[in-house]
């Protein structure tokens, strides 16, 4: 399998929040824990002679190299060598928090026993050959999964995939 | 063929090796440690004195017969290195062999501060920084007998061993000669909440006094006596005053040296081939310029994979760091960046129903430090936007994590003021 993008165009979104459902469906998602589920939604507007309204939804960018990989002590966090998604096993989190202060976009979450979640971009459904639940739900095309060569041929104006690798090239 | 030494086997050392393996498979890499251990976060120490962590779950890259499978080394641990001849890029064993390689990493890491005052009852105390110090907090953990305990050093690593105690049961007073808790990261007023939350739980301070002696006690197996005639009885005393590097190594080899081992951006020392990567050597701090040891574990690995890349031949650089760091200890999170000494207009913000409180330090349009309480989440965003700053990239929070501070509870305001208020927008 080829190095993958969870590709996002705001441009495209229109916060209608079915990935954030779909997501939280997919992972179990209990809202009793009051943790953060995986992904954020929420929308930005630009006051003006022509308002602009943008919708978003956030989740981990799978920054590669990524800096939580790096700054977990307990080696929780990894790249999944088929996919290259940041992917990970909780068993020895110990909470430390270490990857949330390394994540310049906010992405990991602990549940209510305190050990860290995020988004894993539904690797093992890749596996099987099916799309991350947020893709397949969303109704606009604004979540994709691409290789990255795919990606590399034609993607949105608006991809925040750019961004999101300076903004990560910016972290230590 | 290469052949290449690395003396310590911590986080620098692990990924020095990692670097080396990604740029040549062949070349030989001997690795030297003091101690049987694989590499391991000396934060991960109180997890697992206080069995919130299995054994295994210690090592993160996995044991040393791994290691050495997986990467080609040769591991030596349990070895002292007694000398090391930068010109003839040599190191001198225990034993008195004597070997040549290529280049040399120096990766000895650093140990816990022992201030050099009168102590009656060694027996009684503890320091926390290696896995035998775990070992031995866990041990008396389990054997029981500790009445009451006092903590000396309100550093990150003494409010984690006072926590150990509060949750064994044991009454606990955490020490230090600093007027308030994390000095060397927490603005005052941040530290006066923690604070509270500390007294809260029933944790009894005692800050403004240092250490003068620990004696022998009547009731308790010591008396810990402060500067100021203060008397704290204690069965056990933990010693968090603060870490040394270790560079005995590179003092006997006459490498420039301060706090720690002196390096450049490509981690090598003073002498061409001998390189120092870690906690036993002194980055750049990004914020003022600085050569400064800053003792964090992704920073050792950052360093760590540049010096072995570097060792090979690669151009890769390292520019440095700024001070930065996270605790959870008592159900709360703190988190610092930046320099806490640097003043300036001070800015504070508050959301209660988030649980979320923000101090933060603007100098000239620019904010200099963030103190956070309460909000993991939005650290490592925060963490993005003052590295920016310091870095000479200062640019508006962009949409992508400017919508997740505000869904977290910040307001458009302060966000504003973080990104330099009136100042930076001109208004």
């Amino acid at each position: 399998m080829s190095k993958m993008i969870l590709d996002f165009d705001p441009v495209l979104c229109c916060g209608c929040g079915a990935c954030a459902v779909a997501c939280m469906d997919q992972n179990d998602y209990d809202p009793g824990t009051g943790n953060a589920p995986f992904r954020t939604i929420f929308e930005t507007q630009e006051l003006g002679d022509k308002p602009v309204f943008s919708h978003y939804s956030v989740a981990c960018m799978h920054c590669s190299p990524a800096p939580c990989v790096t700054a977990c002590p307990v080696g929780c966090l990894r790249k999944d060598p088929q996919t290259d998604l940041t992917v990970f096993d909780n068993r020895d989190c110990i909470g430390c928090h270490s990857c949330a202060m390394a994540c310049p976009f906010g992405a990991p979450s602990f549940n209510g026993e305190g050990k860290m979640e995020k988004c894993h971009g539904c690797y093992l459904r890749l596996q099987y050959g099916l799309e991350p639940a947020c893709v397949r739900v969303c109704p606009t095309g604004a979540l994709r999964m691409v290789t990255q060569e795919e990606y590399d041929q034609a993607h949105g104006e608006h991809s925040v995939v750019e961004e999101a690798r300076r903004i990560a090239g910016e972290q230590i | 063929m290469a052949s290449y030494a690395i003396i310590g086997f911590g986080c620098a050392g692990y990924h020095a090796l990692t670097a080396i393996r990604d740029v040549d498979s062949q070349c030989r890499v001997d690795i030297y440690s003091e101690h049987k251990d694989a590499p391991y976060n000396p934060m991960l120490t109180t997890y697992y004195a206080s069995s919130r962590l299995r054994y295994e779950g210690m090592f993160p890259f996995g044991s040393l017969e791994d290691i050495s499978l997986a990467c080609k080394a040769n591991i030596f641990p349990g070895t002292r290195i007694t000398g090391l001849d930068p010109e003839a890029r040599s190191i001198t064993l225990e034993d008195g062999t004597v070997r040549a390689y290529d280049g040399i990493l120096l990766a000895t890491g650093a140990r816990s501060f022992t201030p050099p005052v009168p102590n009656e009852c060694p027996e009684a105390c503890i320091s926390m920084r290696t896995l035998d110090d775990a070992r031995d907090l866990k041990r008396r953990m389990e054997e029981g007998g500790i009445a009451r305990g006092v903590v000396v050093g309100a550093s990150m690593a003494g409010i984690k061993v006072v926590e150990v105690l509060h949750n064994n049961g044991i009454p606990t007073t955490l020490a230090d000669m600093a007027p308030c808790i994390f000095p060397l990261a927490a603005y005052p007023t941040t530290a006066a909440r923690i604070q509270k939350h500390l007294e809260g739980q029933g944790v009894t301070m005692k800050f403004g006094a240092g250490l003068k002696a620990i004696h022998k006690g009547t009731d308790t197996a010591a008396l810990v006596e402060c500067t100021d005639g203060t008397l704290l009885p204690a069965d056990l005393v933990g010693l968090c005053i603060g870490t040394r590097a270790n560079m005995d190594l590179a003092v006997q080899a006459g490498l420039a040296t301060g706090r720690g081992i002196t390096v450049n951006t490509f981690m090598e020392t003073s002498a061409p081939g001998i390189y120092a990567a870690g906690d036993c050597c002194e980055g750049r701090n990004l914020q003022n310029g600085q050569p400064q040891v800053i003792g964090l574990w992704a920073n050792a690995a950052y360093q760590g994979y540049t010096a072995g890349a570097a060792m090979c031949g690669s151009t890769r650089s390292f520019n440095g760091n700024m001070l930065h760091n996270i605790t959870h200890f008592f159900g709360m999170d703190f988190i610092g960046f930046g320099d806490n000494r640097v003043t300036g207009h001070t800015l504070t913000f508050e959301n209660r129903d988030k649980g979320l409180f923000i101090e933060a330090v603007r100098q000239e349009g620019r904010v200099v430090g963030i103190n956070i309480l309460g909000s993991y989440r939005i650290s490592g965003i925060l963490k993005n936007h003052i590295l920016g700053i310091i870095q000479n990239r200062h640019h508006p929070i962009p949409d992508l994590q400017r919508g997740v501070l505000k869904k977290e509870g910040l307001t458009e305001e302060f966000i504003l003021e973080l990104e330099g208020g009136e100042e930076s927008h001109g208004n």
